[in-house]
C-alpha cells in the first residue's frame, strides 16, 4: 500500500486533483452526470445519476475483456443522445446535453414500450430493454413527472446567456403584486401552497432594516419615532434615511471587503517584512466605503479596482481601488500571487472557479487550460508600488499603495500540468478571455501614461518633500558642525595639558567629519535643485532647448554630491578601523576579526570613493532621477479585461453581484454556491428573480435610478413584502418547506462579528463614528471604540473578540459562517467590553427611573434589544431584581470592596440596587435577541 | 441552575448547523466503524527530531562517520532526482549534506520486543512493548512549513485546511459538557510554519478548531473568567440563571429556532467551562507519586510534565483530542543545525520522562486501551553532518503510536542503512491521520464536506499492519 503511494508523490501533489478527477472522468463523465441532475432536478433517482444511464457496463457487453473503462460504449439511450447531438450540431442548433434530453425524454430509446422519462424517474434504465418498471412503479411516477414537466416548462436558468430580465407574474395577494421581487417570490409560494408570513412588527422591522443597512441597531429615539409615525410611507422614510447615512457605506463596505478579500498587511518585525498584502491598503477600504456611500455604479467600481491606473492614472482617489489587486501580493511566491489574482478575480466578479484549469481543462465548465493562462497573461505585467502622499515623505509610514504594469513584454507560458517548474517555453500565451461567456469585445490598447505618473519625481509634493528634507539636512548638519567646532576649540584649550592630546585630536577628527557631512548635505541639496531644473526642461512639452545642458549640469551636481558622500563614508570607515585597532588585545580572536572586518570595510569604502571620484569626470547628461522611473506606458490588458467583465452582455457579472447582495440581506443566497455559477455549482432557487434583479441592476426600471446602482437594488429589496415578513414559523409551511428555501418567512440570522462588538458600544452610546484612516492595532479592540472594520485584519493580525464570532477568514470569505460556540458566550459574559458598557447603559437609564423597576426594565429592553418586554419577561425580570438583590446583600462586604462610585465605570456599583440593574443590562447584552436579527 | 447532563456537542451543533445558511449537511454522525480509541493525545516536537538518534538507530553511521556518502557502499543514495522527487516548494538553503556524522548518543534494546531506542529517550524505551514505531514516513517540504503538512496533509502554500484534530471533533462530536472537544497545549509552531493553522479547522469552521489552553499561565483561555473584581461568582450565577429564563421566554414565538436552543446550551457549556477549565488544569489534586511520574518534581521536566499530566486529565474528562506542542514558536527548538548533541540532550531531557510518565499513567489507569497516543515531528535529520548538527530531512523519518488498539512492541517500515530514504512500506504523513481516524471508528473517506473535494493525499490510508 505504501509503495504505490510513494511513486511520483510530487506529481501526485501537483496534479492530485487532475488524477483524481481523471479517474472519475473515465467512468463517470462528471459534466454529463451533472447535466442529468440539472435536467431532472430532484426527480432524478440516485441510481440514474450514474454513467450507466447512458453507457454499458463491463457486465453488459459481449466481450468484457475488451471493455475500455476510459471509453465505455453507449447503451441505446446514450446512442440516441449522441446521434441527436451530431444532428443538432450539423444544423447549428443548441446541442447541449439539456437541449438533447429535452427532445428525447418522451421517446422510448430501448424499445421496451416505456417512455424514457418514466424509466428515468422510476430508476429503470432507459437504454436497456431488459430493465423496465412494473405497472405499480409506473403509476407511482405521476407526481414526479408532473413536477418535472413544471420544471421544464418553467423559467430556464441559463447563466451563460446574457441577462434579458424575466417576465413578472401576477400575484394573487394584492400587497404582493406591487414589487416585482414579491411577485416572483409569490409565484413559488402559490405553486407550493405556502402562505407568506405577515409583516413583522414595526419594532422588529426597524431593528432588522437598521442593522441590515448600517450595521448598527436603532436608537431608542429612532424606535419611538418610527412607532409614532403612522404615515403610509413611514417605512420608506426610514429606508431613505438609512441608505443616506454614512454608516451604510461602512456596513456594506465590510460585506464587499469579504468578497474582495480585504486584508491589511501581514508580516513580521513590525512591518519591516511584508509577507502578504501591502501597507496603507486601508485607503482601498476607505475607497470602498466612500464609493458605496456615493452609490458609485458597480461596473465603475469593478473597472477601477482592476485598472484605475490605466483608466484614471492621475486620480489618486480612484487609484486606491487597485488595492483589490495589491492585496494579492505574496512576498514568498509570485506564483501564488498570480494564482490568487486569477482565481479570486474570477470568483469575486464572475462566480467562476477557473483554478481547476491551471492544471487541466475544467471538467465541468468549458474553460480550457490554455484559457486559464490567457487570463493569467492579463495580470502578468502588473506589480505593486507605493507612491508618496503629500502629508508624508516616508512611504513606510504612509503612502498610496497601488498597482501598475511593470514588465510590459513579460511572457506567460503554459505550465505543463500546472507545474510552475515546467513551463512550456515554446508556448507563450497572450492575454485573452473566456469563450464560454459569449462574444464580448475584448480589445487591448496600450495606455500612454502622463510623465508625472510614471516619474513621481515630477509631482509637486514629491519635489517639495525632497527639497524640505535636503534643507533640513543642511541645517542639522550645519548645527552639528558648529557644535563640533566648539568642542574642538574647547578641547584644544584643555589640551594645553600634554597628557590630554587624545581629546583634542579626537575632537578635531570629529570636526573634520562633521565638515565632510555638512558639505555632502549641501551638495546633495544642490544636486536636487539641479535635477529638478533638468527635469523641468526635459519633461516640458516640447522639451526645452537647454534641456541637455541642464541635464549635464544635474549629472555633474549629482556626481559631486555622490563623491562628497563617499568621502564621508571613508572617514567613518576609517574611524571604525581606528576604534577597532585601539580595542585590539593580544590573543583575542573576536577582536582581531573585528579589525579585519573594519579593514575590509575601509578598503571597500575607499574603492567606492575612487569610483565616485572617477565618475566626476563623466560629462554626460545621464543624471539619476529623483525617484524611480516606471514604464511610460501600461499594457491596457487590465482595462480591456475590466471592460469585458462590465460589458452588459457579460452574462455573469450582474447575476453574481445581485446574488451576493441578496445573500447579505437574507442570509440565504438565491444561488447557494455564491462562488460557483458554473455547472458544478447549484442552480438558483429563483432563477427568474435572480435574472430580474440582474437586469434591474444594469437597467433600472425606475427612472430616478442610475444604471448599476446598488442602492437602487437595496431599496427594491428592503421595501419588498418578502423582506418585511415576520421570521416566525408556521406549521403548515414548515411541513412543506422546512428549510424555508422558498422564503415564506424572513430568515433569522446571527449578527456578524463586527456587529456584535459595534452594537454593544453603540447601545451604550460609546461607539466612535469617526470614519476612515489607517488600520488600528487589532490588540486595541476592547479599548479603542472605533467601528470594527477599521481595525487591522490580516493573517495572524485579527482581533480575538471578532475571531470568536467568525469574522471573515482573511484568505477567502465569500460567505460568513454563523457558528454558535461556548467561547462566544464566554466572550460576551466575561469581557470587560460588555461588563463596562452594561454599566454605562444601566447608570444612564437608572438616572431616569431611580425608583421605578418596571420603567427600568422597559427602558433597558428598548435600549439594548429595541423592543418592549412581554409581561412574562417583565415578571421574570422583576423577580430577578428581588433575588439578585438578596444575593448581593448576602455577599455584603464583598460588594463594598469590589464596588465603586457611580461615576467610576471601571468598577461595578457599590450600591446594590444599581448593581442589580447593571447585572440586568449585562444579561440583555448576552441575550439571544441581542446577537440575533429577526 | 439546571446544568444537568444534557446531550450537547454533536447533537447540539448539528442542530445549529442544519439551520445554518450554508445549506451544508452537519457533521458526520460517526463512528462509522468499530471504535478502538475514544480519544487521542497527539504530541508534536517542533523543529525536527533526529530519527537516527531516537527510534530508527543507524549504526552504519558510526561505521562510516566522517566519510562522504560517496565513499560508502551507499553512494547511489545521492541521486538528486530521487531526493527531490517528493518535494514541493523546496527551500534551497537546505540542500542534501554528504559527510556522514556518527551517532551522537548511544542506544539500547528494550522490552520483550527488543525495540532499539536511543539513550536520549530511555524512559520512553521502557514503554517499548506498548509502541508501534513507523520508520518509513516521508513528507513534501524540506523546511519547517511542513509542520503544517504533518497536521493537515497540505503544503503550507496551499493555505489552511482542516487538521487531524478538527476531523476527529467534526466526525465524532463531543463526549463532555464542560470542556471543548479539541484542546491545544504548549506553544504551537511559529507563524513561519503554519502557526494557528496547525490546530485550525480550515473550512470545517471555527467550532472544530483546537482551543488553546495556556497551561500554567494566569489566563488559560480568552475570557474564560471575568476580569478580577468585576463580578462575583454568585452574582454571575444569578445572571446566567436569568439569561436562561429570558432566552427561553423570547423563544416562544420561535419554537423551531435551533440556533436559540444551541445558544442556550452554549451558555450552559460556557458556564461549566469557567469552573471546569481551571479545575482540570489544577494539578495539585494529583498525588505526589503521580506528579513525580511526569517529572513534576524536577525543574527540567516540570514544564512539559505539566502539559502531559494536563493532557491525561483532559482526556479523562472527555476531551476528544489533545494536541501537545513542545519547542514551538519560530522554526522549532529541535532544529539542531549545529551542536546536535547538546540540543537533543537538553530537549530530550525535558520530554522523555513526561512522555513515558504519560504512557505509564494511562496504562495503569486502564486509559491506554482506548486512548491513542501519537508522537511525531515534522521531519527527521540528515544522516550527514552540517557542522556539528544535522540538516532537515524529509525523505525518511519516524513517528510512533501507542494504545487505542494499536499493536505494542512492533516496528513498521524502514529506511535504508543510512536512514536516508523510506524504503520499506513508505508512508506519507496522512497515512498516520487515516490510522488515527480508523482507530476512532471513522472512515476517512466518508469525512467530506459537500463542495470541498478531498484529494487522495489528504485522506491517506490506515496502516493496517500496526493495528491490533
Amino acid at each position: 500500500m505504501g509503495d504505490s503511494w510513494m511513486l511520483g508523490a510530487r506529481h501526485r501533489i501537483l496534479t492530485g486533483l487532475l488524477l483524481l478527477l481523471l479517474a472519475d472522468f473515465a467512468v463517470a463523465r462528471p459534466p454529463y452526470k451533472q447535466a442529468l441532475k440539472r435536467a431532472f432536478g430532484d426527480s432524478l433517482p440516485q441510481a440514474m445519476h450514474a454513467c450507466s444511464t447512458c453507457h454499458l457496463t463491463r457486465q453488459q457487453v459481449d466481450n468484457p475483456a475488451e471493455f475500455d473503462e476510459a471509453a465505455p460504449p453507449h447503451n441505446l439511450f446514450g446512442i440516441r443522445l449522441a446521434k441527436l447531438g451530431d444532428e443538432l450540431r450539423s444544423r447549428n442548433a443548441a446541442a447541449d446535453i439539456i437541449a438533447r434530453l429535452d427532445q428525447i425524454v418522451q421517446e422510448d430509446s430501448d424499445g421496451d414500450g416505456i417512455p424514457n422519462v418514466v424509466e428515468m424517474v422510476s430508476a429503470h434504465n432507459p437504454g436497456l430493454a431488459s430493465d423496465k418498471p412494473t405497472a405499480e412503479e409506473i403509476a407511482a411516477t405521476t407526481k414526479a413527472i408532473e413536477e418535472l414537466a413544471r420544471r421544464r416548462s418553467g423559467y430556464r436558468w441559463e447563466p451563460f446567456q446574457p441577462v434579458k430580465g424575466a417576465a413578472v407574474p401576477v400575484a394573487r395577494r394584492p400587497e404582493w403584486n406591487v414589487n416585482p421581487i414579491d411577485r416572483l417570490i409569490a409565484a413559488e409560494h402559490e405553486v407550493r401552497g405556502l402562505s407568506p408570513r405577515p409583516e413583522a412588527s414595526k419594532a422588529v422591522l426597524l431593528r432588522r432594516v437598521t442593522i441590515d443597512l448600517t450595521g448598527l441597531p436603532p436608537t431608542a429615539d429612532e424606535l419611538d419615532a418610527f412607532l409614532a409615525d403612522s404615515s403610509p410611507n413611514a417605512y420608506q422614510k426610514v429606508v431613505d434615511r438609512l441608505l443616506d447615512s454614512p454608516q451604510f457605506g461602512e456596513r456594506w463596505g465590510r460585506h464587499w471587503m469579504d468578497v474582495w478579500r480585504y486584508s491589511d498587511w501581514a508580516g513580521w518585525t513590525d512591518g519591516k517584512q511584508i509577507r502578504d498584502s501591502q501597507p496603507h491598503i486601508w485607503r482601498w477600504r476607505d475607497w470602498i466605503v466612500e464609493s458605496l456611500n456615493d452609490d458609485k455604479p458597480y461596473d465603475q467600481m469593478v473597472r477601477e479596482m482592476l485598472a484605475a491606473d490605466e483608466l484614471s492614472p492621475t486620480d489618486n482617489s480612484s487609484l486606491r481601488a487597485t488595492g483589490f489587486l495589491a492585496r494579492n501580493y505574496k512576498m514568498l511566491s509570485r506564483e501564488t500571487w498570480m494564482q490568487d489574482t486569477v482565481n479570486h478575480t474570477l470568483q469575486a466578479f464572475l462566480g467562476l472557479t477557473v483554478g481547476c484549469a491551471r492544471c487541466h481543462d475544467h471538467l465541468y465548465d468549458t474553460i480550457s487550460q490554455e484559457e486559464y493562462y490567457r487570463l493569467r497573461s492579463i495580470f502578468e505585467p502588473h506589480q505593486v508600488r507605493i507612491d508618496r502622499v503629500p502629508a508624508e515623505a516616508d512611504t513606510t509610514k504612509d503612502g498610496l499603495c497601488r498597482i501598475y504594469d511593470a514588465e510590459l513584454t513579460v511572457a506567460t507560458y503554459f505550465f505543463r500540468k500546472g507545474d510552475d517548474r515546467d513551463p512550456d517555453k515554446d508556448r507563450p500565451i497572450g492575454p485573452g478571455v473566456l469563450k464560454l461567456l459569449g462574444n464580448i469585445p475584448f480589445e487591448i490598447k496600450p495606455v500612454p501614461l502622463p510623465a508625472e505618473v510614471y516619474y513621481p519625481g515630477l509631482q509637486t509634493h514629491v519635489r517639495s518633500q525632497l527639497r524640505a528634507a535636503a534643507e533640513k539636512e543642511i541645517s542639522t548638519t550645519a548645527a552639528e558642525l558648529a557644535k563640533a567646532k566648539d568642542e574642538a576649540k574647547n578641547a584644544a584649550k584643555v589640551a594645553a595639558s600634554p597628557l590630554d592630546v587624545g581629546t583634542a585630536d579626537s575632537a578635531r577628527v570629529k570636526e573634520s567629519l562633521a565638515e565632510l557631512i555638512a558639505t555632502a548635505a549641501r551638495l546633495r541639496s544642490e544636486s536636487i535643485t539641479a535635477r529638478i531644473a533638468a527635469d523641468d526642461a526635459k519633461y516640458s512639452a516640447p522639451p526645452s532647448a537647454i534641456a541637455y545642458h541642464l541635464a549635464v549640469a544635474a549629472n555633474k551636481a549629482d556626481r559631486e554630491a555622490a563623491f562628497a558622500q563617499s568621502l564621508v563614508d571613508v572617514a567613518k570607515a576609517n574611524l571604525k578601523r581606528v576604534a577597532a585597532l585601539i580595542a585590539l588585545k593580544p590573543d583575542n580572536e573576536k577582536l582581531k576579526q573585528a579589525v579585519d572586518a573594519a579593514e575590509k570595510a575601509l578598503t571597500e569604502a575607499t574603492q567606492k570613493r575612487d569610483a565616485a571620484d572617477k565618475a566626476r569626470q563623466d560629462a554626460s547628461d545621464a543624471y539619476d532621477p529623483l525617484t524611480p522611473v516606471y514604464p511610460s506606458e501600461s499594457t491596457g490588458r487590465r482595462t480591456a479585461f475590466a471592460r469585458w467583465i462590465t460589458d452588459r452582455n457579460n452574462p455573469l457579472t450582474a447575476r453574481v453581484a445581485v446574488n451576493q447582495i441578496w445573500l447579505r440581506h437574507f442570509g440565504h443566497a438565491l444561488l447557494p454556491t455564491v462562488l460557483d455559477f458554473g455547472q458544478n455549482g447549484q442552480p438558483p432557487t429563483h432563477p427568474a428573480l435572480l435574472d430580474w434583479l440582474a437586469a434591474e441592476l444594469m437597467s433600472p426600471s425606475v427612472a430616478s435610478a442610475k444604471p448599476w446602482s446598488m442602492k437602487h437594488i437595496h431599496r427594491q429589496i428592503v421595501t419588498s413584502m418578502t423582506y418585511r415578513m415576520a421570521s416566525t414559523p408556521d406549521e403548515q409551511n414548515l411541513a412543506v418547506d422546512p428549510d424555508n428555501q422558498w422564503l415564506w418567512r424572513m430568515p433569522s440570522r446571527r449578527m456578524e462579528a463586527e456587529l456584535v462588538r459595534d452594537g454593544i458600544l453603540f447601545a451604550a452610546g460609546k461607539l466612535d463614528l469617526t470614519m476612515g484612516g489607517p488600520d488600528i492595532d487589532y490588540n486595541d479592540g476592547l479599548k479603542v471604540n472605533r467601528r470594527s472594520l477599521y481595525f487591522r485584519h490580516a493573517q495572524e493580525k485579527q482581533m480575538e473578540f471578532l475571531k470568536i464570532f467568525d469574522c471573515a477568514a482573511v484568505t477567502e470569505c465569500y460567505q460568513r459562517k454563523e457558528s454558535i460556540v461556548p467561547q462566544q458566550a464566554l466572550a460576551l459574559a466575561n469581557s470587560e467590553l460588555t461588563l463596562v458598557q452594561a454599566r454605562i447603559i444601566a447608570r444612564r437609564l437608572h438616572a431616569t427611573c431611580v425608583n421605578d423597576d418596571i420603567g427600568f426594565v422597559q427602558a433597558a429592553y428598548k435600549q439594548v434589544l429595541s423592543r418592549t418586554p412581554t409581561s412574562d419577561e417583565m415578571i421574570t425580570s422583576l423577580a430577578f431584581f428581588i433575588q439578585q438583590n438578596r444575593t448581593l446583600n448576602a455577599a455584603g462586604e464583598k460588594i463594598i470592596q469590589t464596588g465603586g462610585a457611580i461615576d467610576d465605570t471601571a468598577k461595578p456599583a457599590s450600591n446594590p440596587i444599581l448593581r442589580v440593574r447593571e447585572n440586568f443590562v449585562h444579561v440583555l447584552l448576552n441575550h439571544n435577541d441581542f446577537v440575533t436579527i429577526r | 441552575m439546571g446544568f444537568t447532563g444534557l446531550a450537547l456537542g454533536a447533537m447540539l451543533f448539528r442542530d445549529a448547523r442544519a439551520d445554518s445558511v450554508s445549506g451544508r449537511t452537519g457533521p458526520q454522525s460517526g463512528p462509522h466503524l468499530p471504535q478502538r480509541a475514544k480519544r487521542v493525545i497527539w504530541i508534536f516536537l517542533c523543529g525536527g527530531v533526529s530519527h537516527v538518534e531516537s527510534f530508527d538507530i543507524k549504526t552504519e553511521l558510526n561505521k562510516y562517520g566522517g566519510k562522504s556518502i560517496e565513499e560508502t557502499p551507499y553512494k547511489e543514495l545521492l541521486d538528486e532526482k530521487r531526493i527531490n522527487q517528493n518535494l514541493v516548494g523546496v527551500n534551497p538553503g537546505h540542500y542534501q549534506r554528504k559527510q556522514l556524522m556518527p551517532l551522537q548518543t548511544g542506544s539500547k534494546k528494550y522490552g520483550q520486543s527488543g525495540l532499539e531506542v536511543s539513550d536520549w529517550f530511555a524512559n520512553i524505551g521502557e514503554c517499548a512493548d506498548d509502541l508501534a514505531v513507523v520508520r518509513s514516513l516521508w513528507t513534501i517540504h524540506n523546511d519547517h512549513g511542513t509542520q503544517l503538512t504533518w497536521h493537515t496533509g497540505r503544503h503550507p502554500r496551499d493555505g489552511a485546511f482542516p487538521t487531524i484534530g478538527s476531523w476527529a471533533s467534526y466526525g465524532l462530536g463531543t463526549m463532555n459538557q464542560n470542556l471543548p472537544d479539541y484542546v491545544v497545549l504548549g506553544v504551537p509552531t511559529g507563524d513561519c510554519c503554519g502557526g494557528e493553522w496547525t490546530h485550525g479547522a480550515g473550512y470545517l469552521g471555527p467550532q472544530y478548531a483546537g482551543v488553546r489552553l495556556n497551561v500554567g499561565g494566569a489566563n488559560p483561555l480568552p475570557f474564560v473568567v471575568p476580569p478580577s473584581g468585576q463580578i462575583l461568582p454568585e452574582e454571575q450565577a444569578g445572571e446566567f440563571s436569568l439569561l436562561g429564563k429570558l432566552n427561553t421566554l423570547s423563544g416562544i414565538d420561535y419554537p423551531d429556532d435551533k440556533s436559540l436552543r444551541a445558544r442556550i446550551k452554549s451558555y450552559e457549556l460556557a458556564f461549566g467551562m469557567q469552573a471546569a477549565i481551571p479545575e482540570v488544569l489544577d494539578l495539585k489534586t494529583e498525588t505526589a507519586e503521580t506528579q513525580n511520574l511526569y517529572g513534576m518534581d524536577d525543574k527540567t521536566t516540570q514544564p512539559f510534565g505539566q502539559l502531559c499530566l494536563s493532557a491525561r486529565r483532559l482526556v479523562e474528562k472527555g476531551v476528544r483530542f489533545v494536541q501537545i506542542f513542545h519547542g514551538g514558536g519560530g522554526g522549532g527548538a529541535w532544529d539542531a543545525h549545529g551542536e546536535l548533541k547538546a540540543n537533543h540532550s537538553k530537549l530530550s531531557a525535558q520530554v522523555d520522562k513526561p512522555i513515558a510518565g504519560l504512557l505509564k499513567d494511562l496504562k495503569r489507569r486502564g486509559l491506554l486501551d482506548d486512548t491513542l497516543v501519537v508522537w511525531g515531528t515534522e521531519f527527521g535529520r540528515t544522516p550527514a553532518a552540517q557542522g556539528t548538527g544535522r540538516d532537515h530531512h524529509p525523505q525518511g523519518f519516524t513517528c510512533w503510536l501507542a494504545g487505542g488498539g494499536i499493536k505494542g512492541g512492533v516496528t513498521h517500515g524502514a529506511t535504508d542503512e543510512l536512514g536516508f530514504f523510506a524504503v520499506e512500506s513508505p508512508h506519507y504523513v496522512t497515512d498516520i491521520h487515516a490510522t488515527v481516524l480508523h482507530q476512532l471508528g471513522l472512515d476517512p473517506e466518508s469525512l467530506e464536506v459537500p463542495g470541498r473535494r478531498r484529494l487522495n493525499i489528504d485522506i491517506g490510508r490506515p496502516i493496517t499492519e500496526i493495528i491490533a
